[in-house]
């Protein structure tokens, strides 16, 4: 390592008023660019002009030098893995970041936590069990981005940015969760060792393609369905509220996500194949939490009003969760330019409600139905 | 905006101008949800006539609401769509409640298909209509009639 000791002939000089001003007359940036603000602000859209705004497919230098500064020659190797920008690129980076920003919230003020309603205590246990499963969960979209982002080539800035918010986004998603099953007389329930398989899988993913799949494509497109569902068989108007705020972040995330896979694969279509394999791996676990009764019953229950409603309506409403996640997330498989129509690895009696299965997978659910 | 007619049953021009006025009405509350960008199409189904409406979000603003003759020119990112009866019980209840109660969110409303429906071209589209859950349902919150409000 290059060690750069204190110049002290230039702190004399500088005492001296003797300035050096290399830093003003020679510097090799781009001079006379002037970002004109959009209606909403000064976005990061409207600062991406001249050298400032293209970002390079790879980066030259694994720095932490902001991207179009005039950088030294001597900048210390900062170790970055990812230095491909399609490695974790995608077109809507900028706007998701600003909106991000733009839509923080907070778990303590803009909640109405005062108006929550007692409530009969099996949806009471219902909401607490799914509070936990959620608490659990939410944090691994933390823990993933965080785990990677020092591992991002700064010259990847925006992307950087936008994976920060995601880390702010899912602590308040696990503190409005826990505030929530702490906040009406109930508590935590219980926590299985099958959601913590799938946290474990996303965790120790050995590639971000990897990770990313797994985590914005599969994962949270799978928990904002859950908070759709939550918002629909939510008590009272304060989890409506829950849940829609949540709903939006988690939105944002599977949209990176969307458009992240889709980026990728437009620029090497050869790592189709890794993806769907990733995917594979990650729908058998899916397949376990559709069948773990913490996961699935408090919806169950909560549509139904009670745990003897629930008994006479089976699993319609636990069905109609699992039908749109299933089919949300093909689409969005398709949109990422990897149609999974006749290739879900979900077992077929779990995907009975899903529109559009093609090839074998569409026999198999048909021989199921029958 | 104000001065709208505050009595404009839905589905109306006058029904989609209280919903940019909330907004118009009360940009604090817009400025802290955070801004939007959305082409949205309410489709009131009624026997074989369809009325479309647009929603558009730009930044805290609604840019424009009301009745369309061309819903493909107005290139929607997403559309909810729904027989009439079902807009307008989500309407009065919106009126009676000063808001959507439990039953009659739009997120409620849509989230098995029926009685609305959100269609888009693409699933971005339609996870946009998620993205801004909360900025839409305080949209069609605000058009309770003044008297109902809370």
């Amino acid at each position: 390592m290059t060690m750069i000791g204190a110049d002290l002939e230039y702190y004399r000089r500088a005492q001296r008023g003797e300035l050096d001003l290399g830093w003003l007359r020679d510097c090799r940036s781009e001079w006379g660019v002037k970002a004109k603000p959009s209606r909403i602000g000064l976005t990061l859209r409207d600062i991406s002009i001249g050298s400032y705004g293209e970002v390079p497919e790879h980066a030259p230098r694994r720095t932490m030098a902001p991207r179009g500064s005039d950088i030294d020659a001597n900048v210390p190797d900062m170790g970055y893995t990812i230095n491909d920008k399609s490695e974790v690129w995608s077109d809507n980076v900028l706007s998701l970041y600003e909106e991000a920003v733009s839509r923080q919230w907070s778990a303590t003020r803009d909640i109405p936590w005062s108006e929550l309603p007692e409530l009969d205590p099996d949806l009471e246990h219902a909401m607490c069990q799914l509070c936990t499963v959620l608490s659990e969960v939410e944090m691994v979209a933390a823990d993933f981005p965080a785990k990677w982002l020092w591992k991002i080539n700064h010259d990847f800035i925006e992307a950087k940015m936008f994976l920060c918010t995601q880390v702010m986004d899912e602590a308040r998603h696990t503190e409005v969760f826990r505030k929530r099953a702490l906040a009406n007389g109930g508590g935590l329930g219980k926590s299985k060792a099958v959601v913590e398989e799938f946290l474990k899988l996303v965790l120790d993913a050995e590639s971000y393609d990897e990770g990313s799949a797994l985590m914005h494509l599969l994962g949270e497109g799978i928990v904002l369905s859950m908070f759709r569902a939550g918002e629909f068989l939510a008590p009272s108007p304060v989890e409506k509220r829950i849940f829609r705020l949540c709903m939006q972040d988690e939105a944002r995330h599977v949209a990176y996500g969307t458009m992240h896979l889709r980026y990728r694969l437009q620029r090497d279509p050869s790592l189709a194949e890794d993806f769907h394999g990733y995917l594979d791996k990650g729908e058998n676990i899916i397949a376990m939490l559709f069948t773990t009764p913490e996961v699935v019953e408090p919806t169950t229950i909560l549509a139904a009003g009670g745990v003897a409603q629930a008994e006479e309506l089976a699993m319609s409403a636990a069905n109609i969760v699992r039908g749109n996640v299933i089919h949300e997330y093909l689409e969005r498989c398709e949109h990422a330019g990897m149609p999974r129509w006749d290739r879900v690895t979900l077992p077929p009696e779990m995907l009975t409600d899903v529109p559009g299965l093609q090839g074998d997978v569409a026999a198999r659910v048909a021989e199921v139905a029958v | 905006m104000s001065e709208l007619p505050n009595d404009a049953a839905f589905p109306s021009d006058g029904w989609f101008g209280r919903l940019a006025a909330a907004a118009y009405d009360d940009p604090e509350t817009f400025a802290r949800l955070g801004f939007a960008e959305l082409r949205l199409v309410v489709e009131v189904i009624d026997g074989d006539d369809r009325r479309r409406f647009g929603i558009v979000l730009d930044g805290y603003d609604v840019e424009y609401a009301g009745e369309l003759t061309d819903a493909l020119e107005f290139a929607p990112e997403a559309t909810v769509t729904g027989p009439s009866d079902a807009w307008r019980e989500m309407a009065e209840n919106i009126d009676a409640h000063g808001g959507a109660d439990n039953e009659h969110t739009l997120n409620r409303l849509t989230m098995a298909g029926v009685p609305l429906r959100v269609e888009a071209v693409d699933p971005m589209g339609r996870d946009k209509f998620y993205r801004y859950a909360e900025t839409l349902q305080t949209l069609f919150d605000g058009t309770a009639r003044r008297s109902a409000r809370v």
